[in-house]
């Protein structure tokens, strides 16, 4: 009888420690596993901010492996360079291609670019799978924050690419039925505008380095005017942002060379001479100081707008290089200052520069103020929208509309003077549907070789060759 | 020379064999051997059948989007068409009003309005084609004019009215910020709409406008004399706000009733006098002062709709001392308003 009962013990003890799928896989107790990282908020506050040090990206002078991602350091090639606004300095090389509209698929900015915001996707995506260690009173602010940067990167890439894979949650390297199937760019819209409401809702305006409920109304208008929908939405999204706090730099050049100022709504923070914080961009914008010779100078036909309409802007939108007279830079964002224009360096060493780069400040605002009155019309005399441009106007020492109508081409040609180099132009000229127009002739002019399909860009050929036939490419490549 | 039969190979290596040493037949005889094992067939099966024998596997797509232009002169009549077709690599245009063009992305500018089809035919360099066709109708843009608000129960006449007697106030009434002021008539014809002395009486509705748009209102009024004190006008004023659709009660969407008896008492728009006084939710805010007589008379006002496509007119009198439930209630003289109207100003 005693026998039987320690049989049974046995059996029991042997039934309860059966081998389950925990066994065969045991959580790693002497390293950290992503899986099963997040446990407190504390933790998912560095996964927040981890949001932040993707779109900032790596900057190529501190780590120099043509691999990693540079996020936001190498927009301007993508947008700036293929507008009417900058070109290279002497010609040549991966960047000349974007320039002349004759992109190859394998064109590294392009892959760049790509897998850079990917990654913010996916970090943002990391923060929402744990949001459930967050505590109750802070959850709904960290989605918020979340779903802000997803946004901000969905609407960056959709612009950029057209139709693209729609990544919600996080996903594997197995899951190649998400990463590489491309879905309409309207399903993409549906997802950045619920992502916005949800970040409109749940954010304030604490911070300008970090997402915000003003950064996050922007971005919605500006997300409404590029679909030519909900004018009205977009006005009182904006309207509100006119009534939280925020105001021009009563001085143009204060707006770069003051960091965190009034007008900043939402800005890339770097910081000066620190590897893994700075940006080379800047130096690449000089001459030789960076490793190309000089991109991101400036056309003759940006400069011809500038002059007419800049005002006291001028001066610190470009300037003549030195080293090469004939050629002239861009004088925002500089990182080792110029005596004559009372801007010191912002760095000891130019290439680990620290100037912030701006994604939304407040002029924006009132100008597309002025947009969403007009409401995809000609032009407009409504009073509210004839203050918001004057404002922009009186700060550059100018007056306002000369003849109570804002055209649609004064308004563009505004925001091209106001925003000039700030990587708006191109998406601008396409929200106003202008881009077919001012880049053919552009393009003509300089002998480039746009035609329409040069307003996306191509899918990354690497994707297309991982793909293995499901990812068709755009037109025109 | 082509060897194009096993036995003209064999008289041929023959042939050779008999001009040539013996120590290379070694070497002739392999040859020959492998020359021996195709046959004419199997040479045939390597001919070109014809031209073009292999199938074009990535023949063109033609495909084209096209924007109207914009602008304050004649741009509406131009054109811009975007190529999107796949895998071609020459182009012919066909505008449909006799232009054409043999450019990657199209261009035209159309001689006016009118139904035109466009036929893109794109081509590769295999000669294979594919066109694509569209018919535009080219339109020239019209500035809409902007219609005049609906206001029902303009003239204050005594209908029925939702749970209650017909009323001159019937549509008008909002119970939550004052009361529902009294129906009086003339000559049992003309009716108007009272502002009781010392009462807080008002007039509320909502209507659809369109947003940035300048309206003009039109109020007939007239103030009444105290009977106990002929001629003295003591200092009641009608007071009259154009109230925000972006200041209704938080999740409220306006619906706008065709006749007097279907609307709302209460609990719609707005819910305060709170509401109705904070600055940012008025767009006007007018008073009118008592002019000394009993004449009516018409008094114009202009407002901007804004950031709205819903606004409210809220209308009271105001100056009296006791203020009352509602936190106003106009002064000793009683005010009629005989009609409102509001136009749109194109």
């Amino acid at each position: 009888m005693k026998n039987i009962k320690n049989i049974l013990l046995f059996l029991i003890v042997v039934v309860a420690s059966s081998c389950g799928a925990d066994f065969l896989s045991p959580e790693p107790t002497s390293a950290i596993s992503a899986e099963d990282y997040y446990t407190t908020e504390v933790q998912l506050e560095s996964a927040v901010i981890n949001m932040y040090d993707a779109i900032q990206g790596v900057n190529a002078f501190a780590f120099s492996s043509t691999s990693l991602n540079h996020g936001v350091q190498i927009e301007f090639y993508l947008t700036e360079m293929r507008s009417d606004n900058t070109r290279t300095k002497s010609g040549g090389g991966l960047p000349q291609e974007l320039v002349i509209y004759d992109a190859a698929a394998t064109n590294t900015f392009v892959g760049d670019y790509y897998r850079s915001f990917y990654n913010v996707i996916f970090r943002a995506n990391t923060v929402l799978a744990n949001l459930g260690v967050a505590s109750e009173e802070n959850s709904a602010n960290i989605e918020a924050e979340a779903k802000f940067v997803r946004a901000y990167a969905y609407f960056n890439l959709v612009r950029l690419y057209g139709d693209i894979p729609l990544v919600e949650s996080i996903i594997g390297i197995e899951d190649t039925e998400i990463q590489f199937n491309r879905v309409a760019a309207s399903e993409v819209y549906d997802l950045i505008i619920s992502d916005l409401e949800t970040a409109v809702s749940g954010l304030d305006n604490t911070h300008k380095f970090r997402a915000s409920k003003a950064a996050a109304q922007t971005t919605l208008a500006k997300v409404y005017l590029t679909l030519g929908t909900e004018y009205l939405l977009a006005q009182q999204l904006l309207e509100d942002v006119m009534i939280s706090g925020y105001a021009l730099e009563p001085n143009f050049k204060d707006v770069f060379y003051n960091e965190g100022n009034d007008e900043i709504i939402f800005a890339i923070g770097f910081e000066s001479d620190n590897s893994n914080d700075s940006q080379d961009f800047s130096s690449e914008w000089l001459n030789g100081v960076g490793r190309s010779s000089g991109v991101n100078y400036v056309t003759d036909e940006a400069k011809v707008v500038i002059d007419a309409l800049g005002g006291n802007r001028k001066e610190y939108s470009y300037r003549t290089d030195v080293a090469e007279p004939s050629q002239s830079q861009v004088v925002k964002y500089l990182p080792n200052g110029d005596n004559s224009l009372d801007i010191e360096p912002t760095s000891a060493n130019a290439r680990l520069a620290g100037n912030d780069f701006i994604v939304l400040r407040y002029s924006d605002v009132l100008l597309l103020h002025v947009e969403a009155i007009m409401a995809g019309g000609n032009s407009t005399s409504v009073q509210t929208a004839l203050d918001s441009f004057e404002l922009v106007r009186l700060r550059a020492g100018l007056l306002g509309d000369d003849d109570n109508s804002i055209t649609k081409q004064e308004l563009l040609d505004e925001r091209r003077v106001e925003l000039a180099f700030e990587n708006h132009r191109f998406f601008d000229l396409i929200r106003f549907g202008e881009a077919m127009n001012v880049l053919s002739d552009y393009s003509t002019n300089n002998g480039y070789n746009f035609s329409s399909t040069d307003l996306l860009l191509p899918i990354p050929q690497g994707e297309i060759n991982l793909s293995n036939g499901a990812m068709q490419q755009n037109p025109g490549y | 020379m082509v060897l194009c039969s096993k036995t003209q190979g064999i008289n041929l290596i023959i042939k050779i064999m008999k001009t040539i040493n013996k120590q290379t037949n070694l070497i002739l005889t392999a040859i020959l051997l492998v020359l021996s094992v195709y046959s004419c067939d199997d040479f045939e099966k390597f001919e070109p059948i014809g031209a073009n024998s292999i199938a074009d596997e990535t023949p063109p797509s033609a495909s084209f989007s096209y924007t109207q232009g914009q602008g304050l002169e004649d741009e509406w009549k131009d054109y811009t068409f975007a190529n999107n077709s796949i895998s071609a690599t020459s182009y012919s245009w066909d505008f449909g009003d006799s232009n054409t063009s043999t450019d990657l992305d199209g261009f035209n500018t159309y001689p006016g309005e009118g139904m035109f089809t466009v036929t893109l035919t794109a081509m590769d360099n295999l000669g294979e084609t594919s066109t694509f066709t569209e018919t535009i109708d080219v339109v020239e843009p019209e500035e809409p004019l902007v219609s005049d608000p609906v206001l029902v129960n303009s003239d204050f006449d005594k209908l029925a009215k939702l749970g209650a007697s017909d009323c001159s106030c019937s549509a008008w009434d909002n119970d939550d910020i004052g009361e529902q002021g009294e129906s009086s008539t003339v000559n049992g014809v003309s009716s108007f709409l009272k502002f009781d002395n010392n009462e807080p009486d008002h007039v509320y509705q909502e209507f659809e406008v369109v947003p940035n748009q300048d309206y003009t209102i039109l109020i007939v009024t007239s103030f009444k004399s105290i009977s106990s004190t002929p001629g003295s006008y003591p200092g009641s004023m009608l007071e009259l706000r154009v109230l925000a659709g972006s200041g209704y009660v938080s999740g409220y969407t306006p619906v706008y009733y065709a006749t007097a008896p279907e609307f709302p008492n209460s609990g719609y728009g707005y819910t305060t006098v709170a509401q109705v006084e904070e600055s940012a939710n008025n767009l006007l805010t007018e008073a009118i002062s008592n002019p000394g007589n009993q004449d009516y008379f018409t008094t114009p006002y202009t407002f901007n709709s804004g950031a709205n496509n819903s606004v409210a007119l809220f209308v009271r009198g105001i100056g009296g001392e006791d203020t009352g439930s509602y936190g106003y209630t106009s002064g000793d003289e009683e005010i009629r308003a005989d009609s409102i109207t509001i136009t749109a100003n194109n």
